[in-house]
């Protein structure tokens, strides 16, 4: 292969490289010169975890042919400040707690210092405008743009330097504004995540996964991928040693596909190889022969008789089913003076974590298979694999890597399984770290749910009867659904005592993606119902929406729908909360107030709009008129 | 995953098209790279191998932009940043500031070309109601006996599909040529599903000049893109806006017709909605800029009450 020449300064060092022509500029400052403060969030432009100077503009370096560099001068987070130092914009990113997972941090800090470089004096829509490229998923967007707004006032000398300080705590570190203790690591770029830890004698893995969602794999022949130079091993699940299955409640999944496929994007093989590029292609020669199989997409016709069967152990397709009953709902519906009976559907969701998933695998010098990846439940995984690969659990070690962001999508053990299996087959490290596109095709989703309500009233507004049936589809492999299902049914009627409830929860396997934790674990789902049936209710009897909550909420002494007894309840402070916030005008859920003084308010969204630099420059035009 | 053989950047145009005429089968011109690179991944292109990449960035000639008499010609090379900075283009180009803005992010527009994205011919292009708008042609160049020769057509013509061009074998898109329209009120209007970095469901631009007391319409130009297999230029909208008295009720009138011309595959209703909202949208904020009042929201309620 041909190489290219490149001749640039990087962080004001000059480098001279050769490299494949193919690589991008992301490729050079991540892979060759071990800048990894320069993140792939998505490869795609998308993102901004790549952003870099480029002869002082700022580039996404992952939409950079690294040729494009040839002969420029580029600044990297590495270069903002001297190793141990910190510049006012990444001081303030510490102060104000605008780093939560990081990932997105380093890019977010170039995306910032480029905004206050093109106009020191911009105001905060420009300055939203001008960071509109860069994406954060956790921290959100206030405590950052809260962190631009000090940094461009004190390096406009309008507020002291002290501003950059932390707030003074005394004895007592609650409610306090406490600074994060790893948040200078994540703002300069320095925190390691799983896929930017490299090892000696390092391999890269690329997987091969399923295109269909419902097959029986007749043969796979991985022999011409193993003949190509540069490739170490292939795994498929031929290679697991010990017993196969993981999952969270019951270990339904393969390392990768056994005998057949079941959703698309499963994994079926991996290879591990010099260069990701190798491996890549490796995966191609992998030939694979599938039997179709009729496909399961929607979660009743699981249930229907005769439905294809997605696991023998569950001939029904049932991954669990939990009731759960307090009272009696036939004498609640009795008492009742409004019967209201509606059905409601969620879709399914992606974490979206802007960290794809990542990790390294090794056996270390006593034999222990090691596997360092940003995974939300190393214990667990570390058991499981441990019957996986048939080692003692002394023989088995997880390490964590900080999560870059995870809210529940890391929990399962997708991909550790095939790091530990070609780590012990070619005696290497083994490294893989997902693209995007594979994140979003072969991690867990929310439960895509639909829940059918009955809900009884009296006319005053007191619930007398429930009865909630929710059916969610947890997809290829149980997962998390256990615990989700539980979950729905603990949270299911809401924050509301209510006497005679009749709740079940039903979760199956279908073809589609698998569901699995994701932030509220079942709970948003339900209570999207239980609020939405709480607002109809309200309107139908002529009630505040409020008022009909608190005339339902759990108070100290309440019994939960599980019967426990509470000792406290906040309900009641957090519907006062809402209400004043919202500046809610009391009656009705389908009467406007007089005064609509919820709308356009302070801290209500402003319509989307575009152009802050063009109304400020007509602003600076119109005082400069003014002046003169 | 993008793979190549050779990437080249020639420095001429001369040695771009032989480079470009020598180039193996399969082989790909590049811009600013900001439609290749996303398309060469899964669910798109897959993993693609060319055997050559061919940058254009660096040719000389691509370079720049010239103001010629009463057009503006704009090198294969300007990118979207350069209408949100270039004082000149600013006042020559009206409407391509506000579609500068909505374009992608500060980042991308630094590298995406206003060529490429004509090339690229997506229907929902941003950068091609607003070149239509000003009666933008296109120029082509290729080798011909191993001298540089060229030709232009309108980009209305240029433009024939869904990423369809008249593009020949051994082409490069050298120029595109603009209408030059100081005193004209310019606008854009996208929508998609958020605000930075996201493609068009309904774009519409619009060009306007009125008469010294601001009220009669003298001259005026509409756009649509994301509507159908390719942008499209509103002529009898246009024509009927044209010497006409400026009242919300004539231009809420013209935004009714531009719904039917929605023809695309999908969200058809949801497009025409917006469609007619947008071109009123846009001829007022294009009255705007040339110092009208902002119209308030319930101004326009009540109009289409
Ligand atoms: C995150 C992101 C956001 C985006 N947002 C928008 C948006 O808001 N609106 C929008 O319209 N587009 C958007 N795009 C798409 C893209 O940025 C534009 O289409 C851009 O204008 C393409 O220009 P380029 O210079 O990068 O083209 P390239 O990717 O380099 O090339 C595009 C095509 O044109 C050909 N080509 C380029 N130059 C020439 C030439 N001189 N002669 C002949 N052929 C040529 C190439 O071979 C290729 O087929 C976005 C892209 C990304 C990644
Ligand atoms: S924008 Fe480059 S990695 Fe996401
Ligand atoms: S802190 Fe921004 S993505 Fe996690």
């Amino acid at each position: 292969m041909p190489e290219l020449e490149l001749d640039l300064t990087v962080n004001g060092r000059r480098i001279t490289r050769h490299v494949d022509p193919s690589y991008r500029l992301l490729d050079l400052l991540r892979d060759d010169l071990a800048l990894t403060g320069t993140k792939e969030g998505c490869g795609a432009g998308e993102c901004g975890t790549c952003s870099v100077f480029v002869d002082g503009k700022l580039f996404k370096s992952c939409l950079m042919p690294a040729s494009k560099a040839q002969g420029t001068t580029i600044e990297t987070i590495e270069g903002l400040s001297r190793p141990g130092e910190l510049t006012p914009v990444q001081r303030a990113f510490h102060k104000t707690g605008a780093s939560q997972c990081g990932y997105c941090i380093p890019g977010m800090v170039m995306a910032a210092t480029s905004a206050l470089r093109e106009n020191p004096a911009a105001g905060i829509e420009e300055i939203k405008e001008r960071m509109g490229g860069n994406i954060c998923r956790c921290t959100g967007y206030t405590k950052i743009f809260e962190a631009v707004e000090i940094a461009r006032d004190v390096i406009a000398g309008t507020l002291p330097e002290t501003a950059l300080n932390p707030e003074l705590t005394k004895t007592s570190y609650i409610g306090h504004n406490t600074r994060r203790l790893d948040a200078p690591s994540k703002v300069s770029g320095r925190l390691k995540y799983a896929g930017d830890m490299e090892m000696q004698g390092m391999l890269h893995m690329q997987v091969l996964r399923s295109p269909h969602a419902h097959a029986r794999i007749s043969r796979i022949d991985t022999s011409k991928a193993e003949a190509l130079p540069g490739v170490h091993c292939v795994i498929t699940c031929d290679d697991v040693p010990g017993e196969d299955g993981f999952g969270v409640f019951v270990h339904d999944q393969p390392i990768m596909a056994r005998g057949k496929v079941r959703h698309v994007g499963e994994a079926v093989a991996a290879v591990a190889a010099d260069t990701v590029r190798i491996a890549r292609e490796a995966t191609k020669l992998i030939a694979v022969e599938y039997e179709p199989l009729p496909g399961l997409y929607d979660p009743e016709e699981a249930l229907r008789p005769g439905a294809p069967v997605i696991h023998d152990y569950a001939a029904d397709n049932v991954v669990k089913h939990i009731p759960l009953r307090k009272g009696d709902i036939e004498t609640g519906f009795a008492a009742a003076e409004l019967i209201i009976e509606e059905r409601f559907s969620t879709q399914q969701v992606e974490h979206a974590y802007l960290e794809p998933e990542a990790g390294i695998a090794y056996v270390d010098h006593d034999d222990v298979v090691t596997v360092i990846s940003p995974s939300q439940n190393i214990t667990h995984h570390r058991h499981m694999l441990s019957t996986i690969i048939d080692k003692p659990i002394n023989k088995v070690r997880f390490i964590m890597s900080p999560v870059g962001g995870g809210f529940g999508g890391k929990e399962d053990m997708i991909y550790q399984g095939m790091l530990a299996l070609s780590a012990m087959k070619s005696g290497r490290p083994v490294r893989l770290v997902f693209t995007r596109e594979e994140s979003i095709m072969a991690s867990a989703k929310r439960h895509p749910s639909r829940t059918s309500y009955r809900m009884g009233l009296t006319k005053e507004g007191r619930i007398t009867a429930v009865e909630f049936s929710m059916l969610s589809d947890g997809g290829a492999y149980g997962m998390s659904s256990e615990g989700v299902m539980r979950k729905a049914a603990i949270l299911s009627c809401g924050p509301y005592e209510v006497e005679n409830i009749k709740v079940d929860t039903t979760v199956v396997y279908t073809n589609n993606t698998p569901s699995g934790a994701f932030r509220t674990f079942g709970g948003m789902q339900a209570q999207f119902a239980t609020e939405s049936m709480m607002d109809m209710a309200a309107e139908k009897l002529g009630l505040d929406p409020f008022e009909i909550r608190r005339r339902n909420m759990m108070k100290a002494g309440s019994r939960t729908h599980t019967q426990q007894t509470l000792n406290s309840a906040s309900i009641d402070r957090v519907l006062e909360a809402a209400e004043t916030a919202s500046r809610w005008e009391a009656g009705p859920p389908n009467v406007r107030g007089a005064n609509r003084s919820d709308l356009d308010g302070p801290d209500t969204r402003q319509p989307c709009t575009l152009g802050a630099r063009f109304n400020e420059a007509r602003h600076q035009i119109e005082k400069a008129k003014v002046a003169s | 995953m993008l793979t190549c053989d050779t990437y080249l950047m020639p420095t001429s145009l001369k040695e771009a098209l032989e480079a470009w005429a020598a180039a193996p089968k399969g082989s790909r011109l590049v811009a600013g790279a900001t439609d290749i690179l996303p398309w060469a991944r899964e669910g798109r292109g897959g993993d693609v191998h060319l055997p050559s990449m061919i940058d254009l960035s660096r040719v000389t000639e691509l370079c720049g932009y010239e103001v010629q008499g009463d057009r503006v010609r704009l090198n294969a090379n300007v990118v979207y940043q350069v209408f949100l900075e270039d004082k000149t283009l600013i006042r020559l180009l009206p409407n391509m500031p506000y579609c500068a803005a909505w374009f992608a992010d500060d980042q991308i527009r630094q590298q995406a070309t206003l060529v490429g994205n004509i090339v690229n011919a997506s229907p929902a292009g941003d950068g091609i109601p607003p070149v239509l708008t000003l009666n933008g042609e296109i120029e082509l160049a290729r080798l011909d006996h191993g001298a540089v020769a060229s030709r232009r057509m309108p980009v209305s013509d240029f433009i024939t599909g869904p990423g369809r061009t008249e593009m020949a074998p051994g082409e490069i898109a050298t120029a595109v040529i603009l209408d030059a329209m100081e005193g004209y009120g310019g606008s854009f209007q996208k929508v998609g599903l958020r605000r930075s970095l996201v493609i068009s469901a309904v774009c519409c631009t619009a060009l306007i000049k009125t008469g010294d007391d601001g009220r009669i319409i003298e001259d005026v130009r509409l756009a649509l893109g994301g509507i159908g297999p390719r942008p499209i230029r509103l002529r009898d909208i246009e024509e009927m806006l044209r010497g006409r008295q400026m009242t919300s009720e004539l231009v809420a009138e013209a935004s009714l017709k531009p719904a039917e011309m929605v023809a695309s595959r999908s969200r058809v209703e949801y497009r025409r909605a917006v469609t007619s909202g947008f071109v009123e949208a846009a001829i007022e904020d294009a009255l705007v800029t040339l110092g009208a009042p902002k119209p308030e929201p319930d101004q326009r309620e009540t109009l289409h009450a």
